[in-house]
Formats: structure tokens, sequence, C-alpha cells
């Protein structure tokens, strides 16, 4: 019955849009082949090389990978004298002392210090205790027993520690997003004024906040300091001068630059959520904390769950911030992964072992997506279903 | 007088609620202003320090109010450094890289939401995994390509990607696009326009707030780029206003009324955009996250 033209031209014009489809996502495509498949293959292949762009790359087998993951464990037991068995003890600079001197070094004035000398167990040197060329990643001291977590290139370790440490402020930063997004999401008089001044932080350059930050923390004439003894607090934190508080430092002022954005879609999904469920939670009783557990919390896990998703995403390839606040300092305190990555491929000129640790990165954070969309179906709740 | 009573309890209890929401709302005002100028400090410590002399930086207690107010540091900066040059720089890589993101990112956008050809759902999955694949992996490789084509040293390696589109613009196109009525295309298929028509001249007017949400949001981002342009823009005169504000912080050491000028000048582009276009900004951030 159909006449036979238009069936043709039908399977001509599907055809036709076909093509003209394809033209039109071409750009595209040839952007994820070039500039993100191929470059991911190609630096799968060279992480199995030795390459320097100067002279011809070498084939180094596993060689990249061993040295990544050789890494051991080794269980240090407190050090004992070689001929009577007795403990031995470190004052001071001063290693093997005997326990049965302990008790007398005590009492004794360190010749540096001038105060009494600080007297700990004593245990082998690391060197002697590790396997050849490994450096120390970290000592675990638990239940009055020591381990040392040694590794070829404990840097990388010390680095993946960093970075993974360094995460625990996407949390901080969203359950303080969460809390200023509900009190923000009331009528309230400059409630866009406020909104825009919370997210200033999130949208100016990395780079300049980092300087700006690089002198509020400095331990002499800093702003922080300063603030913290007017109003009664210790004002003799070294901040990015010293190991144990440089990753806190940078970690406040990354959530001081993510805070806006977190708020900002915390915001949006709050507006989001149908008032009757609010409604219906005050005529079953709940108090403010009942309607916050049973409506509020369960409403926004889809947007918890993507703030922490790309925040972790993000968080691990963090590099500006340290690179120029800290660069990766002091000793190797706030490096992070791709700092090393950077260090080996731009400076060093290590190619291959730098597309070496680059893989190892994707796939941590690849593993911990993956996990996290796992977990996800546990506690995040979907409205609808029928997503694409 | 029971009776009166009985007529006043519910006023007094609402006027009771009243009062308490009026005061939840005092105390969320004091508690978020707070907020708000506790995050402002260190803008407020950049500007002042900015325009104090050299010594003035180290008197304790600080000044809030410099005493005397110089202009001096911004004349080094403009002088002895090419900052100035920086923000050209960076104005041109954000806006070419925005305008050509955002030319062949809608365009794949509209075919995947309103075209029918093979493999649609593959390649489109395959596309949306790029979101997912941290891009230091590809770093290293890219780096040796451009080298192979000699484009180290040029705006090529920070520009030329991101003229091919990326994963998140083309996926918010298509989010857009998925959303417009079926009756657009149907009109101008029986007026016999051509697909490229369609997508110019039926959806790309309807496009508007997507093309504001993607140049703003793609701007912003370029701006705020720092790995690449460190690797690939070797030379003073093509990198960005964030390296060279890196590099002044070496240049500069305790320098911290210079550090703080330039802190000043690099942001101020931003700044500026972001006070006129403030609400708007906002908006496509909210928009951009709902969606993803």
């Amino acid at each position: 019955m159909i006449p036979l033209r238009p069936r043709l031209s039908q399977a001509s014009n599907t055809r036709r849009e076909a093509f003209w489809a394809w033209l039109f996502i071409l750009p595209v495509t040839a952007g994820f082949f070039l500039f993100v498949l191929g470059p991911m293959l190609a630096s799968l292949a060279l992480s199995f090389t030795k390459w320097d762009l100067l002279s011809p790359a070498e084939w180094a087998g596993t060689r990249n990978w061993h040295s990544i993951f050789s890494v051991s464990v080794v269980h240090t037991p407190q050090a004992r004298d070689e001929a009577s068995g007795e403990l031995l003890f470190q004052c001071g600079r001063h290693r093997n002392v005997p326990a049965s001197e302990l008790a007398d070094w005590q009492q004794r004035n360190d010749e540096r210090t001038g105060e009494p000398f600080d007297c700990r167990p004593g245990y082998p040197r690391d060197r002697e205790v590790l396997p050849e060329r490994f450096g120390v990643v970290s000592e675990i001291a638990l239940f009055g027993q020591r381990w040392l977590l040694g590794a070829r290139d404990h840097v990388l370790w010390i680095a993946l520690f960093n970075t993974v440490y360094m995460l625990l402020a996407v949390p901080i930063g969203m359950a303080l997003a969460l809390a200023v997004a509900i009190v923000l999401n009331q009528q309230l008089r400059g409630r866009n004024l406020l909104r825009a001044v919370f997210y200033l932080p999130n949208v100016l350059p990395i780079a300049a906040t980092s300087v700006i930050w690089l002198w509020i923390f400095n331990p002499e004439f800093g702003i922080l300091n300063h603030l913290l003894g007017s109003v009664g607090l210790p004002a003799e934190g070294r901040w990015l001068s010293d190991q144990g508080t440089v990753k806190p430092s940078l970690m406040i002022m990354g959530i001081w630059s993510a805070l806006g954005f977190q708020m900002l879609i915390y915001l949006a999904a709050l507006q989001a959520v149908p008032s009757q469920l609010y409604e219906a939670a005050v005529i079953d009783g709940a108090g403010l904390w009942g309607r916050f557990r049973f409506v509020t919390w369960p409403s926004l896990s889809p947007t918890t769950f993507f703030l922490l998703v790309t925040g972790m995403i993000f968080g691990f390839q963090s590099f500006a911030q340290p690179y120029i606040m800290t660069r990766g300092g002091p000793g190797n305190a706030s490096r992070t992964v791709v700092m090393e990555i950077w260090k080996n491929g731009f400076a060093d000129l290590e190619m291959g072992y730098a597309s070496a640790q680059a893989w190892l990165l994707g796939v941590v954070i690849l593993l911990i997506t993956v996990a996290n969309f796992r977990l996800a179906r546990r506690w995040v709740f979907y409205e609808h279903e029928q997503h694409v | 007088m029971s009776e009166a009573l009985r007529r006043l309890a519910p006023v007094t209890l609402q006027a009771d609620a009243r009062r308490q929401a009026q005061v939840l709302r005092a105390l969320s005002h004091v508690a978020l202003f707070t907020l708000a100028f506790i995050i402002l400090i260190p803008f407020f410590w950049m500007l002042s320090t900015s325009f104090k002399p050299a010594r003035g930086i180290f008197v304790m207690p600080p000044q809030w109010i410099p005493n005397p107010f110089i202009l001096d540091h911004y004349f080094t900066i403009w002088e002895k450094t090419q900052l100035a040059r920086g923000l050209v720089n960076s104005t041109f890589i954000a806006l070419s890289t925005t305008v050509g993101e955002i030319a062949t990112s809608t365009l794949a956008g509209f075919a995947f939401a309103r075209m029918r050809f093979p493999a649609k759902g593959p390649l489109f999955g395959l596309l949306l995994m790029t979101m997912m694949i941290p891009g230091i992996v590809t770093l290293i490789p890219t780096f040796i390509l451009f080298g192979e084509l000699d484009w180290i040293d040029t705006f090529n390696p920070v520009i030329l990607p991101y003229l091919l589109g990326t994963p998140f613009a083309l996926f918010l196109s298509r989010q857009f696009f998925s959303g417009l009525p079926r009756e657009l295309e149907d009109a101008a298929k029986v007026d016999g326009a051509s697909y490229f028509q369609i997508y110019r001249h039926v959806f790309m007017p309807q496009a508007r707030p997507l093309v504001a949400t993607l140049f703003v949001l793609g701007y912003l981002h370029r701006w705020n780029d720092f790995l690449a342009p460190l690797i690939y823009l070797r030379s003073p005169e093509i990198q960005t206003v964030s390296v060279m504000l890196a590099r002044l912080v070496d240049f500069y050491v305790q320098d911290w009324s210079v550090l703080m000028a330039g802190a000043m000048i690099a942001l101020l582009p931003i700044l500026i955009i972001f006070v006129v276009l403030q609400r708007f900004i906002i908006e496509s951030v909210a928009f951009s996250g709902l969606k993803g």
C-alpha cells in the first residue's frame, strides 16, 4: 500500500541523519580519543619504560611498578645489648643506654638543652632494619610495640598518605556547609549578600588565595596568630612551618575555599525538598532533630553523595595549593601525589616512572569512586529512580 | 472571664511562636554575618597589607587601616613584573577556550539529545566516562605529544584540547536540549531546514541560559587552571597571571606588601566579574550542581 519512493527516502533520511549526527559529535569524539583515551593508554605503556625524553625510551619491564610496590613492614622490638641482653634506651642524643643505668641518666641534665634527659626506649637505626635503599614511610607505635613502614619510593607513599589525610577536609567542610545552608534557608534579610560572600573564596584564583593565606599563616607577623592571641587562644602556632600542623593548616584554607560551593549546592537542594514532607513530619510530632534526621538528610543524600565523590576526586589531585604554599614541606609533610608526579615527570624527566605513579593515583581514585558508588546504595535515597 | 481567657489562649501561643521564630531569625543573622565576616578577613588583610609601607607590615599589633596609606606596591607590580601581561594572557586563554568549548559541546550535545544514529548510547557513555578519569593520568603522554609537535611554550597545549569540547559541557548541553519540546524541530523539518540550521537557528536561540552557564563556569575554570599553564607556558610573555603570581612568591620572598598587591591584581578581574554577575553565577553553579 505504501508507495515505494517515500520508503526509500526514509531510509536515506535515516542515513543522512546519522551522517550529520556523527559530523556534529566528531570534534568531541576526536578530543576524547586524542586527549583522553589515547594518552591514557600511552601512559600505561609508558609506565613500563624508562624515558628521559633526551635519549630514546628503554623498555623497563615491570621495574617501575616493582619500585613503587617495594614496601615492607618491619616489627622492630626495643634494642637489647648484645652481651648482657639488657634493654637499651636512648637519652637525648645518646643511644645504647642500658636499662640498669637509666635511673642514673634521668637524674642528669642534657648538655645540649640544659634540661633533664628525655629518655625513650631505644631502637635499632632505621637503615639497619629496613631493606637496602628503603626509606621510612611511617613509624607505628601501638600497645608498646613498634613497627616501621618502609618503602623503596617512600616519598610517594608519604605523599599518598598526606593526600588521603587532607581529604578529611571534604566531609568536615561538607558538614559545615550543610549547617550554613540550613540556617541560610529561611526568609532572611541580606540572604543573597551572605550567599555571595560565602561563595566568593571559591571563584577567586587559587594562586591568589594561596598567596594570601601564606601571609595569614606567617608565624611571626601573620594575622591568624594575632587574632587567636587577641581572643585569648594560644598564638604560638607555626602553621605551615611545622610538620605537625602543616596539613591541618592547608585543610583550613581548603575548607574556607570550598565551603561556599558546597553550601550553594546544598542550598539549591534544600529548596527542592517538598514542604509537604516537613508538614507531614510535624504532624507526626517530629521536632527539629527529627525533621533533619527523617526529612532533610535523606532528601539531601544524593547531593551529599555528589559533593563527596567530586570533592574526593578533586582532592586527590590537589597540586596548586601545596605547590605555592609549602612546596611539599616541611620535610615531606605536605607533599601530595600530584606534586610527586610533577617532580618526577617535569623536574627529573623520569617520564616512565611518573606515568606509573600517575596510573597508581588514577586507579586509587577509581577504586575510591567505585567504593563510594557501592556504599551509596545503602544510604543514598533517590526520590525519582528513573534517571538516565 | 473564663470565656475570655479561652479566646485569648491561642493568641498568646501564636505570639509565643512568632517571638520564638523572631529570636531564631535574629540568632541566625548574628551567626551568619559573623561567619561572613570571618570569611572576608583574608581579603581585608590582603588589602590592608598591600597599602602599607614595607616596614609597616612587621608592626605588632598589626594595623588594619594603613597609615601612611601608599600605592607604591601597585606601581612596583605594574612596572617590575609582567603581571599586566599575565592578565591579558589569562583573559585570552579563558575567552578562546570557553567559546570553542561551547561551540563544539553544544553541537555534540544537540546531536546526542535530538538526533538518532547508530552507537549513540555507547558513545555517550564512553564520553561521560571521561568525567570520571582523573586528568592526571593523561598529563605525561599529552606533554610528550605536545613536545613532539614542538608546542611547548606556546598557547596551543592550554587552548586546543578545550576547543574540542569538554565532557562536562557536553553533558550539560545534552541535558538541556533533551528538555526542549518536540515541536521545535518538527516545524523546521517540514520547512526543509538542514540539521545544522535546526541547531543554529532553532535550538541555539533557546539555549541562552545554557550558553551563559557554560560561559561563566568555563571562564572561571580556565582562569583558575594552574598545572597545565605551569607546565606548558615557560616564557613570561605567555604565562597566565596565576603562574606569574606563584613565581613572584620566589622573587619577593617576605616582601608581603608587594605580594599582596600582586594577589589583589590577580584576583581583581574575577572579583569584578563576580560582583557584577553575582546572582547569575550563583544560579549557574547551583543549576549545574543539581544536574550533576
